[in-house]
């Protein structure tokens, strides 16, 4: 998990509020819509992909 | 057994020998005495054996002086022993609670044990109600304390033991919710020194990550003491990132749950607590992800509207009006041009015609026509005898010719 994951679902929300928001030019707003369907893609890998690490610190630190 | 009905003296002490079952019935008699009933006694446990059957045989001593001063034999049934929250070991200082029964067969006496606590704990439990007190005080259990969990951590500290059930319990949820990176700061979760450890380690990696997981699994008041001590509690109460606490079980509240910004009532809670659910952000992004299409496609429609609405405002129709209105406003001023123009040519020629017709009739040819003729002399009209003399030469005209003559006389007509 990851601030990217974060800001990429922001940057989403964002993206849809300008799409819904009839201030938006229609070529504006294809341009919005390719770019959101990138972060979904990059959201759902995240999350299909993240792995469990684990570290163990030294207990003499 | 007076089978002789013997009478007894006033002492109430029989004339002969006593059994020695009579004797101990009377030595067990005596030991009712509610001094010897139903007490509690404070020693050390020595000789400790762990009976196959489950029953538990000890002595209670008391040292004194470098050598054992006093020593009771003890013995706990099964039944009382497995409700022993602990295991007790030998050389443990122990408050046993029973009585003193005489076990016959042996001869001996003994304390027969019903229940044992640790010696000191009475103790504890006021030292950790003066620490609460002294820790509340400082402000480290308030609630304004409380910070938020970080929605989205990308490492959690787990400060427990490196073995045992709690860091699998963690890791397996983390692993099914959702997989971040795990720092395990190991530490001794009970024992003397346990409260330095907890509170050196939950230091050490608070530093290095964005939530800090404190857990121990179930144990005894005494197990979980050392989450009582104020070493601990500053611990969390400093930690630079919000912690929570998963501590015994949720009946057991610690000060150092009370000083957690969140306490979970298991480890497992605890890690689900501190990641989001993979699942549901995977379900909400579905949810995301269909908003954005609908989003589209009603901005197309929007886009649509307008266009029809634009398309209607420009209708062929109206574009044939208005050139058939422009196409006519041409042809008419084309025609108020054109006659424009051709009455001012008529009355141009008009104007031409009268003055020809002017013209003409003051061409002297037009009087010669009528029979007149002019005379010239040297070129030039003579409109007057007094220019003639006898013998000028003169070139009359008439309007079909000339002619030369000779004045023969100048006849003065009266004067002019």
């Amino acid at each position: 998990m990851t601030e990217t994951y974060e800001t990429k679902i922001e940057q989403l929300r964002i993206i849809i509020g300008k799409i819904e928001d009839g201030n938006t030019s229609l070529d504006e707003s294809m341009k919005l819509y390719e770019q959101g369907a990138v972060l979904v893609k990059q959201c759902e890998t995240l999350l299909a992909e993240a792995e469990l690490k684990i570290t163990t610190l030294s207990r003499d630190a | 057994m007076d089978w002789f009905n013997t009478p007894e003296d006033l002492s109430g002490k029989k004339a002969g020998p006593l059994l020695v079952s009579e004797l101990s019935a009377l030595i067990s008699g005596l030991l009712d005495d509610p001094r010897l009933q139903d007490i509690r006694v404070r020693g050390e446990i020595t000789n400790y054996k762990h009976h196959g059957r489950g029953h538990r045989y000890f002595s209670l001593s008391e040292k004194g002086g470098g050598s054992t001063a006093a020593v009771i034999k003890c013995v706990m049934w099964r039944s009382d022993a497995d409700r022993l929250p602990f295991d007790p070991e030998e050389g443990m200082e122990v408050v046993v609670s029973g009585s003193v029964t005489l076990y016959a067969p042996h001869g001996a006496y003994q304390l027969q044990v019903k229940g044992m606590e640790k010696a000191g704990l009475g103790e504890k439990y006021l030292l950790v109600e003066k620490w609460k007190k002294e820790l509340a005080a400082e402000g480290l259990f308030s609630l304004d304390r409380k910070r938020d969990l970080p929605r989205f951590p990308n490492r959690v500290g787990v400060v427990t033991s490196e073995t045992g059930a709690v860091i699998h319990d963690i890791r397996n949820v983390l692993e099914r919710r959702y997989p971040v990176e795990i720092i395990i700061s190991p530490t001794a979760v009970q024992g003397e020194t346990a409260h330095t450890e907890i509170a050196l380690a939950i230091r050490r990696v608070a530093g290095l990550v964005d939530v800090v997981i404190v857990a121990r699994g179930g144990g005894s008041f005494e197990d979980l003491f050392p989450f009582n001590n104020p070493a601990v509690v500053r611990a969390i109460a400093a930690s630079p990132v919000p912690v929570v606490s998963a501590i015994g079980h949720e009946v057991d509240v610690t000060l150092a749950d009370l000083a957690a910004d969140v306490r979970a009532p298991t480890p497992s809670a605890a890690a689900e607590l501190v990641v989001p659910d993979r699942n549901a952000l995977l379900l909400g992004l579905q949810e995301q992800k269909a908003r954005l299409g609908t989003a589209l496609l009603g901005r197309l429609a929007r886009a649509r509207e307008e266009v029809m609405a634009f398309r209607d405002r420009l209708r062929p129709e109206r574009f044939v009006r208005t050139i058939a209105e422009r196409t006519q406003n041409t042809a008419d001023l084309a025609e108020r041009l054109e006659r424009a123009c051709s009455t001012r040519i008529e009355r141009e020629r008009l104007l031409l015609a009268e003055m020809k017709a002017a013209l003409v009739g003051r061409s002297p040819l037009a009087v010669l026509a009528r029979g007149y003729c002019v005379a010239e002399k040297d070129g030039k009209l003579v409109k007057s005898t007094g220019a003639l003399s006898k013998d000028d030469r003169l070139k009359l005209r008439f309007y079909d010719g000339s002619s030369q003559a000779i004045v023969e006389r100048v006849d003065h007509d009266r004067n002019v």
